[in-house]
């Protein structure tokens, strides 16, 4: 590349910084732009004046939030850890920030809900929603749709009129949280802290009755809420079991967690 | 300024601070997130999104580097526009379908946003651009649309539009300049 050119590609990238600040870049030229301004403090210094002026343009949009979403919002942030403070050493400017992909998806292990035990099914509910959302970024779009069934699935259960919250640990502090509604059936599990499996191993859930044989309810992921459907009145609890990629037909191994449904309306 | 302080208190795990903040930014946040995004309940969701990574990422703010609530903003400006175009991605069939109908892909219904007069003075600045400013930098900034995109519509040379965007933005800042 002759010096001429490599001018002349400096300038065309410079050209961009309006479309930048106005967030008009397709993702790859934002890359392309983020990596040139990384090394450019000349043009840093002018996407930040520009991206002052975009900003000027949201003055007049406010409008009153949901307050549905003050809830969610506060509950949620009441169990989700902060990511500490960074060294300042990459020089992009502050705004560039909001560019990458979230911190919590991708570079720091992703902060997860923690599950302590809840007053409410409200309190649960905030945080499967917020586990749910913090998961979004880079899927497909079918991937997405699969979530959105899913949390319009999760929404069902906790709207109904007896959801109710449990949260089960086990010796190492690890946890297993379920949100049911026996009148449905169903419930809405999340396991926290075990995603220490081995890459040919999974982690199956079972749901235990009295004189009956384990019914596995499915694979769990430890970051997705699991929606499990079709639980009878008579059952006792929920077991997770470490199983074989794929899953068993019976547990092969004991449970690494067990939670008692009694408290959220079961066992009849 | 208010943000500012309380995003630092924030950073340092001050659930109280975060609850002031939130009363200041979320109907900023919100009603940027829903010019863009549209569809209400989409919108909620990446406001949500957006409130709880600033309680996450605030020990990433920078004073020194601008004020709090463009930090704010651009960052939820960011979130919404991903999000119309991957609506919008996986919506282009449908939109061609509904271009072949005749009936249009996006409408512009006007916003039933209080009229302030921070709108006021807004709209009374983006009436002093050119057409050509003015729809440059609507169509993306409030329409989520690539400059790509915004040449395509408005039949204009890529080179052409970016300019007209540097200028509109800096026509902006002389008429709303003084006003923050």
């Amino acid at each position: 590349m002759s010096l001429l050119d490599r001018l002349r590609g400096r300038a065309d990238l410079h050209s961009l910084a309006a479309p930048y600040a106005l967030d008009a870049l397709e993702g790859n030229e934002r890359a392309r732009f983020e990596k040139h301004l990384a090394g450019c403090e000349r043009c840093a210094a002018d996407v930040r004046a520009l991206s002052e002026d975009a900003v000027r343009l949201a003055w007049s949009t406010a409008a009153p939030a949901p307050a549905a979403l003050r809830d969610r919002v506060l509950t949620a942030v009441r169990t989700t850890p902060q990511e500490p403070a960074r060294a300042r050493e990459n020089r992009l400017p502050p705004h560039v920030w909001g560019t990458q992909p979230p911190p919590a998806r991708s570079r720091a292990p992703r902060p997860r809900p923690l599950f302590v035990p809840f007053a409410t099914a409200t309190a649960a509910a905030a945080l499967v929603v917020a586990a749910l959302f913090a998961v979004q970024a880079n899927r497909s779009e079918q991937q997405l749709a699969a979530e959105r069934d899913r949390a319009r699935e999760i929404a069902h259960v906790l709207a109904a009129p007896d959801a109710r919250a449990a949260t089960g640990r086990d010796a190492e502090g690890r946890t297993i949280g379920v949100i049911a509604s026996a009148s449905e059936g169903r419930a809405v599990v999340t396991l926290n802290g075990y995603d220490d499996l081995p890459g040919d191993r999974v982690h199956q859930l079972w749901l235990m009755r009295p004189q009956a044989q384990p019914l596995s309810l499915g694979l769990l992921d430890d970051d997705t809420p699991f929606v499990a459907n079709g639980l009878d009145r008579a059952a006792t609890s929920l077991a997770v079991t470490v199983e074989p990629d794929g899953g068993s037909a019976q547990p092969t191994t004991q449970p690494v967690v067990q939670l008692a449904l009694e408290s959220v309306g079961f066992g009849e | 300024m208010e943000a500012d302080r309380l995003l630092i208190r924030v950073a340092g795990g001050d659930h109280m601070a975060f609850e002031e903040l939130y009363a200041l930014v979320s109907g900023p946040v919100f009603g940027l997130v829903k010019r863009v995004v549209r569809d209400p309940a989409q919108s909620e969701e990446v406001a949500q999104e957006v409130l709880l990574e600033l309680w996450r990422s605030a020990a990433r703010f920078d004073p020194g580097r601008g004020s709090a609530l463009s930090w704010i903003l651009t960052l939820a400006h960011r979130r919404a526009v991903d999000r119309v175009r991957s609506a919008r991605a996986a919506g282009e069939r449908e939109q061609r379908e509904a271009l072949r109908a005749g009936t249009p892909a996006f409408d512009h219904v006007a916003e039933e946003v209080e009229a302030g007069l921070e709108r006021e003075w807004v709209r009374r600045c983006l009436d002093r651009l050119t057409a050509l400013q003015r729809e440059s930098v609507t169509l993306a900034y409030y329409d989520g649309y690539t400059y790509r995109e915004v040449a395509e519509r408005l039949s204009l040379p890529l080179g052409t539009v970016k300019t007209r965007m540097r200028d509109g933005l800096t026509r902006l800042r002389e008429c709303l300049g003084g006003v923050a």
